[in-house]
């Protein structure tokens, strides 16, 4: 039989020395990066890029004076303010409906499930003139409510509201997920061991779903934030009490401010960057926790 | 009975009711308002503010703006998901996220980078405007601002998927003589298909309905540059609500088969579709 | 067709799989490599067959260096532990796909693949199950279709491994006889990976041992049972 004694040093007779040697052996990575990298640095990197620039091209003091004007400022509050709002109100409901649609049987279950998305799928527009139509109040839940002395559309609770739709599937959608996955064994152990339901929730259950109860918080806060389409409809748009930030670029790029519009961009941008960061830090926290449980 | 790990049935009645009222509160009355607002003054009048010129043009230009798009974003997202899921090179990570970019910048932001870029003061606009090509306040730009929004979701579709899938057939393909594109066709492609579908729809729906970023760059030209939510806005501003619910009703149509395509392919795909989020 | 292996190199990260792997694989042998888990059996036998690639040394088919040639030109079949069967095809398809895929020049007719895939399938032991898909199958159906799948191209170098790692202990011993029986049929040369030392001695004419990336012994099964080169092959073998 045959050994592996008599083999000729490596590079002999007959053997160039490969000038270029293949580094991986499944094909396509450079069409495919190259096509993902040109389409990213010509659609998405450059757009931002020239954001960046032009706002860094006004100088410290001119950069601050527009972009930290008081009505600037009222419409960080505003779109800000709104947003965490509306990311609580979507944490306790998002919770409860994602609680509603893994752990209870009723009719109309999946019809729910399903119902959860629109805000996905439905132009924002469409969204804006819909809730405008219920809540302000000419309709049939803004004219009792008015009746009584709340009134939602027109002023920054209108905000607020259509930020609860715009927000909602984002924490139904995350905590979801972690719910259906918790076992019931230790909810039995905990309830073994003489714990009542409520305890049971607050110690057992809530730990194991605030990552995901907070991703999604961030998620909808996120999105809130630089929501547009649904919100100017019901928000009455007045500056320094219903103007978000969104509408104010919109409303100097009409006055050809450039200059003021790109600042109030740049700051937007910077903050979504930051609540990219934050979520990301959430999430792989979340891993490395599960892993490590 | 009551079991030790499940609510008295007073209070799950309590937590489901409130659950519905909620939904029913913030997601279906306000469904509902589109249609009863566009069908208010009966289906003569709905079906009038349908087939007016300026109404269709903006359909056509809806229709338009997504035939261009979604194939785009669709290669783009097939492109990404195979570089992502069948290679490993430093920075893969990195490019994970700078994908996922768009989804966190405000749509009206994302209109102002093309202004920045294609307006008569921005970086390319004087060059532009000088060899008479026309991006902003047209049609062009209404496709880039699309472009941008839409640009992550058949990637963000794809990638878990595809990574999950793994590399086995693949190689096996690959062994048996197969090139790059035999075996994404044969072999990756109807693997993905189902979940490929699912980020078109998704592309699709947001592309159609894409407000803030297309309202900043299209310039508002009734029958030129007015998409159907454009349309929507302009309608809804002169008061003529019918008109304006008419045309959204086409687009919550449009939200609802979405949504239906969606529920199907998550109970008959369960498995070929990722559990990724949106 | 001759194999030579002339000081392969791998290290992926900081980790190294083979460290100088040198071999002379004789026309139309069986060869088991055998090792223990983690001594870069798989990644020897990936770069071999193109999937992988080593770091330095090479890789000769027949004399001729195959080192910078993709796996496409190989002309190698492989067959997978898991089976990596093509779960939308139908199991006639799985066969007929590395002939669909050649150029439409060198591409049989429809019906000569027919006939060949016929042919795979009695070759294998399955006749008449071509319309199944892989999901309808059992797992010792699944890897006689994955060895069909990989002659179907009339490869001269058979690559497996750990073909039989997923199967239990009677579908083993059958596919085993059958596997080289369609080695000497066919006349190929066959690497056969494997971590159970019973198999490798029954199946192979050589059998190569590995540890750490390293060749310990490569020799027939007789003569390292008599006379293991090494303290590690010892205690292995034994
Ligand atoms: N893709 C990879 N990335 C990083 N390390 C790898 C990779 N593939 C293999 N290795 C490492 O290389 C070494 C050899 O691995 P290999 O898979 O070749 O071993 P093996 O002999 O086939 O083991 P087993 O019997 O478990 O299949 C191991 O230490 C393994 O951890
Ligand atoms: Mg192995």
């Amino acid at each position: 039989m045959a050994t592996a004694s008599a083999l000729p040093a490596p590079g002999g007779a007959g053997r160039r020395k490969p000038i270029f040697r293949r580094r991986v052996a499944m094909p396509g990575l450079g069409l495919t990066l190259g096509v993902t990298l040109l389409w990213l640095g010509l659609l998405v990197l450059l757009p931002i890029a020239a954001v960046i620039v032009r706002s860094l091209g006004l100088g410290p003091a001119h950069f601050a004076e527009v972009a930290l004007s008081a009505r600037a400022l009222a419409a960080y509050r505003l779109s800000f303010g709104a947003a965490l709002a509306a990311a609580a109100i979507n944490g306790v409901f998002g919770l409860l409906i994602a609680w509603v649609l893994v752990r209870y049987d009723f009719p109309g279950k999946r019809l729910a499930g399903a119902l959860v998305d629109l805000p996905f799928a439905l132009p924002t527009a469409v969204a804006g003139i819909a809730l405008t139509a219920i809540y302000a109040n000419t309709g049939i839940v803004g004219g009792p409510l008015g009746k009584i002395g709340i009134t939602l559309a027109y002023n920054p609770a209108g905000v607020v509201l259509a930020l609860i739709f715009i927000g909602l599937p984002f924490v139904v959608r995350t905590v979801e997920p972690v719910l259906a996955d918790l076992g019931q064994d230790i909810e039995e152990a905990a309830a073994t061991l003489g714990a009542s339901r409520l305890i049971v929730f607050r110690r057992v259950l809530l730990p194991e779903i605030l990552p995901a109860l907070l991703t999604g918080f961030a998620l909808a806060f996120a999105r809130g934030v630089g929501e547009y389409g649904s919100v100017i409809f019901i928000a009455g748009n007045m500056p320094f009490r219903s103007e978000i930030a969104p509408l104010l670029i919109v409303t100097q790029l009409e006055q050809f401010d450039y200059e003021g519009a790109t600042a109030i961009a740049a700051v937007m941008l910077v903050v979504s960057f930051a609540m990219l960061a934050v979520i990301n830090l959430i999430q792989a926290r979340e891993r490395t926790w599960r892993n490590g449980g | 009975m009551k079991s030790a790990t499940t609510e008295a049935r007073g209070i799950r009645a309590l937590l489901i009711g409130l659950a519905l009222v909620w939904l029913a509160l913030i997601i279906l009355l306000p469904l509902l308002a589109v249609f009863a607002q566009a069908f208010d003054k009966g289906f003569a009048t709905f079906w009038a503010a349908i087939v007016e010129p300026d109404a269709l043009a903006a359909i056509r230009l809806t229709l338009l703006t997504a035939i261009i798009v979604v194939p785009l974003n669709c290669v783009f997202g097939m492109c990404a998901a195979w570089a992502i899921s069948k290679h490993d090179f430093r920075g893969r990570d990195l490019l994970t996220t700078l994908i996922d970019l768009p989804f966190s910048v405000s749509p009206v932001v994302a209109g102002l980078m093309f202004v920045l870029l294609f307006g008569a003061n921005g970086w390319f606009g004087p060059w532009l405007i000088a060899h008479g090509v026309r991006i902003m306040f047209a049609v062009p730009a209404i496709v880039i601002a699309t472009a941008f929004v839409t640009f992550p979701y058949v990637a963000r579709e794809l990638i878990p998927l595809m990574s999950a899938q793994g590399k086995a057939e693949e190689e096996a393909a690959l062994t048996l003589g197969a090139g790059f594109f035999q075996t994404f066709w044969h072999v990756t492609l109807p693997n993905i298909r189902w979940g490929l579908l699912y980020g078109v729809l998704l592309t699709n729906a947001r592309a159609m309905g894409e407000f803030g970023a297309v309202s900043v760059v299209s310039g508002h030209i009734r029958g030129l540059t007015d998409t159907m939510p454009l349309h929507v806005e302009v309608l809804y501003n002169e008061y003529n609500f019918v008109g304006a619910f008419a045309v959204a009703s086409l687009l919550a149509a449009l939200a609802l088969v979405t949504l239906a395509a969606k529920a199907l392919l998550e109970w008959r795909h369960r498995d070929s579709i990722a559990a990724s989020g949106h | 067709m001759t194999i030579t292996i002339d000081h392969l190199v791998k290290t992926f990260g900081t980790a190294s799989a083979l460290n100088g792997v040198s071999l002379e694989i004789p026309d139309k042998s069986f060869v088991a490599l055998l090792g223990p888990s983690g001594s870069g059996k798989t990644t020897l036998l990936r770069i071999i067959a193109g999937l992988e690639t080593a770091d330095s040394g090479y890789v000769l088919f027949g004399g001729e260096d195959v080192t910078d040639r993709p796996v496409q030109r190989r002309n190698i079949g492989f067959v997978f532990q898991h089976y990596a069967l093509f779960r939308h095809m139908t199991v006639a398809q799985n066969i007929a796909f590395g002939l669909t895929v050649m150029k439409r020049r060198e591409r049989p007719s429809k019906d000569a693949i027919a006939a060949r895939v016929d042919e795979l399938l009695a070759l294998v032991q399955l006749p008449g199950l071509g319309g199944r898909f892989p999901s309808q199958l059992s797992g010792g159906q699944r890897q006689r279709v994955a060895l069909a799948r990989a002659l179907a191209r009339e490869p001269a170098i058979l690559l497996l491994d750990e073909p039989f790692g997923a199967l239990d202990t009677k579908v083993r011993r059958e596919l085993r006889g059958a596997l080289r029986e369609i080695h000497d049929r066919v006349g190929l040369t066959s690497i056969f990976v494997t971590h159970d030392r019973e198999e490798a001695f029954a199946l192979a004419d050589t059998v190569a041992i590995l540890s750490n990336g390293r060749i310990e012994q490569f020799a027939a099964p007789r003569e390292i049972e008599q006379a293991p080169a090494s303290e590690f092959v010892r205690d292995f073998v034994i």
